[in-house]
């Protein structure tokens, strides 16, 4: 018995398989399939197939994060515009309330100035008879002066020519 | 006459391994053993490191890990199986890992031997392969699974006398071969590639004689050891995809 074993082991043949090494190669392959799938592999698995749903799930949540924030960022778009508007709808109505006291102002500034022109025009007629008035007093009060030169200045006929162009051209100059 | 002193050992000589322990019985654990055990527990320690660690942004081993498995789901899974699949996803890994880790062992100094050179790894992969698939069939299909596969559908019934053999032989005789075969023979040449180039450098390095030949059988061992690395992941992918495909088949049948 022992010598067909070890006429097996000795085998020569590079072809043909020899029984213990069968044995040997079959133990190690089985121990390596039973302690690989019971034991080895799961954790592999577990640890790849853990890392896979958390990529999923991050993916998820930043796909969900960015709808949200494209959400708020139309929101405030939308609150934007709105803000736009309501500010447009006011400057428009300054706009429009200015011109109305722009008018307002202007049309009582030309009262004014009407009421002030009509004012002086008056102030300056009564000024105007005033100096007037005190002209002819002056006037009168010259013709009396030129008189009593005259009639003291009668001894110089040649004279008295030339005080009466004298006064006259005094006269020509005080007029207005 | 001295070039003729190369000395290439014997084929069981470098293939053959004295057991390590329990020599002489039927479980006579020797450098294979140890291989396949050592791929089996540093899958095992990976997986165990990455999945403690567990945190939210992966970094070192548990980083690898996730990308592999992301590898496996991505690139083998959901193009041969489609989503449905993604319940084989540590049985799939596993075998990636166990396959790419025994083949990977071909390049690792004092072991410098792929387990799958030996047709002790590849042959029982194969068969729990061609098993699993033929009961997922029948589970998913019931006995209409044999039907479905052998007999396309839409063809003439003259071309099925011909092509209901072909698909027997290849879908249930063939495919287990194919695929323990493809692994080994892989590895294996692989494996002598990079033994004749170590023999053929040692022999010039030791007898002086071809000192000025040793850069290119040197340069040639130290490409194919970056290539055979290469071989070793292009394996394990191959096998692996094979299976899902083969697994993908029998969820699918012909009705979907």
């Amino acid at each position: 018995m022992a010598n067909i074993f070890l006429a097996v082991t000795q085998s020569t043949n590079p072809i043909l398989p020899s029984i213990p090494e069968i044995i040997w190669s079959v133990i190690s392959f089985t121990l390596l399939m039973v302690l690989l799938v019971k034991f080895a592999f799961p954790p592999v698995k577990a640890a790849m197939e853990h890392r896979t749903s958390k990529i999923q799930t991050d993916i998820d949540h930043a796909e969900a994060a960015r709808h949200e924030a494209e959400r708020v960022l139309a929101e405030y778009k939308e609150q934007l515009n709105e803000a736009k508007r309501e500010a447009t709808r006011i400057l428009e109505e300054a706009r429009k309330t200015s011109e109305v006291l722009r008018r307002d102002l202007l049309q009582r500034a030309e009262e004014e100035a009407a009421e002030l022109r009509a004012r002086h025009a008056g102030a300056l007629v009564s000024e105007r008879e005033r100096v007037l008035l005190e002209l002819r007093q002056q006037m009168a009060g010259l013709a009396i002066d030129i008189a009593e030169r005259v009639i003291r200045a009668e001894v110089d006929r040649g004279a008295s020519d030339v005080l009466i162009e004298q006064y006259l051209g005094e006269i020509g100059a005080m007029a207005p | 006459m001295q070039y003729l002193a190369i000395n290439f050992p014997p084929i069981s000589e470098v293939l053959n391994w004295k057991p390590l322990f329990f020599g002489g019985s039927a479980i006579a654990f020797n450098k294979i053993g140890l291989i396949t055990l050592i791929a089996a527990f540093a899958t095992l320690g990976m997986f165990f490191i990455a999945g403690r660690q567990a945190k939210l942004v992966p970094v070192g081993m548990q980083n690898f890990v996730e990308a592999s498995v992301d590898f496996v789901n991505n690139s083998i899974i959901h193009d041969a199986m489609g989503p449905e699949g993604v319940t084989w996803a540590p049985y799939l890994t596993g075998l990636f890992f166990f396959i790419l880790f025994s083949n990977l062992f071909e390049v690792i100094p004092f072991f410098q031997m792929p387990a799958t050179a030996r047709m002790a790894v590849p042959a029982p992969l194969a068969i729990g392969v061609y098993i699993t698939f033929i009961v997922v069939g029948i589970k998913r299909q019931g006995l209409n699974y044999f039907k479905n596969s052998v007999v396309p559908s839409g063809v003439p019934s003259f071309v099925l006398i011909i092509l209901i053999p072909i698909e027997i032989l290849s879908t249930f005789i063939v495919r287990p071969f194919a695929l323990a075969i493809r692994l080994f023979g892989n590895m294996l040449a692989g494996h002598l590639l990079l033994l004749t180039f170590t023999v053929l450098s040692e022999a010039l390095f030791v007898k002086g004689i071809g000192l000025i030949l040793l850069p290119l059988p040197f340069a040639m061992l130290t490409a194919l050891t970056g290539y055979e690395m290469f071989v070793a992941a292009l394996q394990a992918f191959i096998f692996t995809t094979l299976t899902a495909v083969y697994i993908g088949e029998a969820l699918k049948g012909e009705h979907e």
